[in-house]
């Protein structure tokens, strides 16, 4: 019984150092995503502005937008990595974010140590990553590579590391930043499968993306930011046909 | 990263109960920082031939360096100072070692921290803990040590454990506190860079405290030194002092109540700093 929910959820980043109010300051505003206001030296940027969303079991979220609307802010409020500065979050399930499956990957190490690396930093206890590995290791299809240090990977084979790792937990809620996908032809064949089970397999999937085949093919909610606010949240096909 | 709260995160409260639960909850994870603090050192001498045995060799190095020069210096005989300078040294690196390295503890894991909802404790312990896996390798030293100096395993030296503890949760109250405002004010690192090389000296780190003149007794009077004491005296097969305990305890709480207030107020605030 998963829920995710956001009441009025603003977040506002701190922006240090930066210089008295100058023109630049009136370029900045119109090129980058939030509303930029000024207090006490310290610039303050808006990044989401009174967001509200509730999500359960069954729900498949699309975001869109700009560049530097807020979707990566939003799904790390999302993963409760940022107390809002205004509103309320709460959550229901566990949760695993797949925004950066390449964090705590260690070049020195050898792939089968950055399989326990990174399982540790995903949280999972030492037991849990034995259990997993051989069906990590197989599923990368990287074999005798994975004794090796991960400095003499190509970026795929890196990439396939990364996402065998990563997708081998299972979690109520899923955070997405662009669909996941690695390697060649074929690896992303295996991948992409994988990916539709889990999905298949979650309560509650948010996913950040720009390109609208993703949405229509797995979302069924879509929400558009735009410099921080959203427009709607509304059924996936009434609001790609605007934005579009 | 796979988490399981059923009601809005303790992190997101500003409240002290639930600022101690996050405590908890980053200090639980032990199955988590440990292994990492031991793959930090094991990576960073991956490729080098002795790898981490090099900590003891270049602390023993060091060591057959100063020794003989510190003892003809002061004039002492080398079976009561070189267990002391040894011990010393090695402990203040412990200690400068968590202290400096403190200052960087969250803005160099601003990745992790914005990944995924993580107690900040567990950065603090992984430090610690890879701290004192060093410890642990330049603690080797003394056993040689001791033997020649004939220092033999005593009842005294059981005292050691409650002191180190002491010592332990001291460094962890200083390096939250540091860590928490080096993330918000970036050049407080070269301050206590600067202190902790102050420190060092004012610390009877390779001075024996017997040898100050009443005088200046004082000096021995901070929490450094204490501490220090709590943990080298019982290696060294002596005793402290009930006024010694009483005044390590008292500084550890002191210290644990100042970092605790830090923490409570301003941990919210980390992730938006680093």
């Amino acid at each position: 019984m998963a829920l995710l929910e956001l009441r009025g959820v603003s977040i506002d980043l701190p922006v240090f150092g930066f210089d008295a109010a100058s023109l630049k300051k009136t370029v900045a505003r119109t090129v980058t995503g939030g509303r930029i206001k000024f207090d006490t030296g310290v610039t303050v940027v808006r990044a989401l502005d009174g967001i509200s969303l509730t999500l359960r079991d069954g729900d498949r979220l699309g975001v869109i937008g700009h560049n530097g609307a807020g979707k990566t802010t939003l799904l790390r409020t999302l993963a409760g990595v940022y107390p809002p500065s205004q509103g309320t979050y709460l959550r229901k399930g566990t949760l695993v974010s797949f925004i950066d499956p390449m964090l705590g990957i260690e070049m020195d190490a050898t792939g089968y140590e950055n399989i326990r690396l990174r399982g540790l930093v995903m949280g999972l206890n030492h037991a849990t990553i034995s259990r997993l590995s051989p069906d990590i290791a197989e599923f990368s299809g990287l074999g005798d590579y994975l004794a090796m240090p991960v400095r003499t990977y190509s970026a795929g084979m890196l990439m396939r590391l990364a996402f065998s790792i990563v997708t081998s937990v299972r979690a109520d809620i899923l955070l997405l930043d662009e669909w996941l996908s690695a390697g060649d032809a074929d690896f992303r064949q295996r991948a992409d499968q994988r990916m539709r089970e889990i999905v298949a397999n979650t309560g509650i999937l948010v996913l950040a993306t720009h390109s609208p085949d993703m949405v229509q093919r797995e979302c069924n909610r879509v929400m558009q930011l735009s410099h921080g606010r959203t427009a709607s949240d509304e059924p996936v096909l009434e609001r790609l046909m605007s934005f579009w | 990263m796979a988490s399981a709260f059923s009601f809005t995160p303790a992190s997101h409260s500003s409240t002290p109960s639930h600022a101690l639960a996050d405590w908890f909850r980053g200090t639980s994870r032990i199955g988590t920082w440990l292994p990492l603090a031991w793959y930090d050192i094991c990576l960073r001498y991956r490729r080098s031939m002795l790898g981490p045995l090099w900590l003891t060799i270049s602390m023993g190095a060091m060591l057959l360096g100063m020794g003989p020069l510190y003892a003809a210096l002061f004039g002492l005989p080398m079976h009561s100072f070189f267990p002391h300078l040894a011990l010393g040294m090695v402990f203040w690196l412990f200690i400068a070692g968590t202290i400096n390295e403190s200052c960087g503890v969250f803005t160099q894991s601003a990745g992790y921290l914005k990944h995924a909802d993580s107690p900040l404790s567990l950065f603090v312990w992984r430090l610690e803990a890879r701290q004192a896996v060093q410890l642990a390798h330049h603690a080797l030293l003394y056993l040689p040590i001791a033997w020649w100096a004939g220092i033999r395993p005593s009842a005294a030296m059981v005292m050691f454990i409650p002191g180190f503890l002491l010592l332990v949760f001291f460094l962890h109250a200083i390096a939250m506190a540091l860590g928490i405002m080096c993330a918000r004010f970036r050049d407080i690192a070269q301050i206590v860079s600067s202190l902790v090389g102050f420190l060092m000296f004012l610390t009877p780190v390779v001075w024996q405290p017997e040898t100050l003149p009443p005088r200046m007794r004082f000096v021995l009077d901070n929490p450094f030194a204490i501490l220090l004491s709590l943990v080298r005296d019982p290696l060294l097969g002596k005793t402290c002092s009930s006024d010694a305990w009483i005044s390590g305890v008292a500084w550890t709480v002191a210290a644990v109540i100042v970092s605790f207030l830090v923490f409570a107020w301003k941990r919210r605030q980390v992730v938006y700093w680093v």
